[in-house]
């Protein structure tokens, strides 16, 4: 397993160079965002149960055929199946996060997924259109820009201090782990 | 390889939970001490050859020994791969600055060191004796901040240690 620093680490020697200059100002820039990094972790790890829950839910919206007899949700055992997995998901991602690094996620989670599921018949599309709807959530949670358009009366600030680019960066990287989840399955 | 960040996710994955708000405050105290150790590192990376040239010169210095036929000094050869691997333990030292703490020592220089050592049947004297003068050398606020000195030292500390 490796996070930014290691990473650099590893890809230095790959050259046996040390790690000075361009690499360090990388560094540097994880390090002055850390403490946004440490929000966006905490804000996706504190309301997991929900974006779990949500994720399964819309997805058999769209597909009510899975909670009928003989879909993937259905009985009770595969449902309890679907929502532990959609969090495990969740989890590796914010591992992915807090590490800045991919290779977390890569090695523990996804190396072998789609073969699992492929065996024990999971539909692949399915599982990923549930991964999709939590990216948005992550996203939302990582901005934490809810408007009174979209929420209405549900409108809840989480009152994390305000950065004018509603950490740009991060949104980007999360959605780049959710995505890799997403290329796996497919 | 070891670091803060990846004991914090390794031991949260072993318990199946999701990062908890301890796991992430020792992330951000190292994150705060690792303007220091980055400090250190870019100032070792920009002086790298000149500080392992030094050092080669100091056991040199040290040990005339090893100008006798058949020893370090004595030809080019020898003399660029001993001069190299002083080179390697910096480099090494430089990435254990980086990721804070000494995974990248322990796994590409200690492991097995003794053995290479042994088999090929060269002293570890004049390592310590180089790496001893390099510990020796850093001076604040010269070199770097008093700060990056202390993490600099402490790993060619560390060095020093798995030699002798």
């Amino acid at each position: 397993m490796l996070d930014a620093f290691s990473r650099a680490v590893v890809s230095a020697d790959s050259k046996t160079a040390a790690i000075g200059g361009s690499e360090l100002e990388a560094l540097r820039g994880f390090i002055s965002s850390g403490n946004r990094r440490l929000d966006a972790v905490n804000s996706i790890a504190s309301n997991a149960s929900c974006m779990v829950s949500d994720a399964v839910a819309g997805m058999i919206c769209e597909n009510q055929g899975l909670i009928q007899a003989g879909g993937n949700c259905y009985p009770n055992r595969r449902m309890a199946a679907c929502l532990r997995d959609a969090e495990i998901v969740l989890r590796y991602v914010t591992y992915a996060l807090l590490a800045g690094d991919a290779s977390v996620l890569d090695d523990r989670c996804l190396n072998g997924l789609k073969e699992t599921y492929t065996a024990l018949g999971v539909p692949l599309q399915s599982s990923a259109r549930a991964v999709a709807i939590m990216k948005a959530q992550a996203t939302a949670h990582i901005q934490d820009n809810p408007s009174e358009a979209l929420a209405g009366a549900k409108l809840r600030k989480m009152g994390t201090p305000v950065v004018e680019d509603r950490c740009a960066s991060l949104v980007a990287e999360a959605g780049s782990y959710f995505d890799r989840v997403i290329g796996a399955l497919s | 390889m070891k670091s803060v960040i990846t004991t914090v996710v390794a031991s949260a994955d072993a318990a199946g939970r999701f990062p908890s708000s301890s796991d992430l405050e020792s992330v951000q105290g190292s994150i705060q001490r690792s303007t220091a150790r980055l400090e250190a590192a870019e100032k070792l990376a920009a002086n790298l050859d000149a500080v392992a040239k030094e050092a080669y010169d100091a056991c040199i210095k040290k040990y005339p020994y090893l100008n006798e036929s058949g020893q370090a000094n004595s030809n080019d050869t020898f003399k660029a791969k001993c001069h190299r691997d002083i080179k390697h333990y910096l480099r090494l030292v430089n990435y254990s600055l980086v990721v804070g703490g000494t995974g990248p020592l322990d796994e590409w220089g200690i492991a097995g060191q003794r053995e290479v050592y042994r088999t090929l049947g060269l002293p570890t004297a004049p390592y310590v004796e180089a790496l001893s003068f390099a510990r020796n050398r850093g001076c604040t606020p010269r070199d770097m901040s008093a700060q990056a000195l202390t993490e600099y030292n402490a790993l060619l500390d560390y060095v020093i240690n798995s030699l002798s």
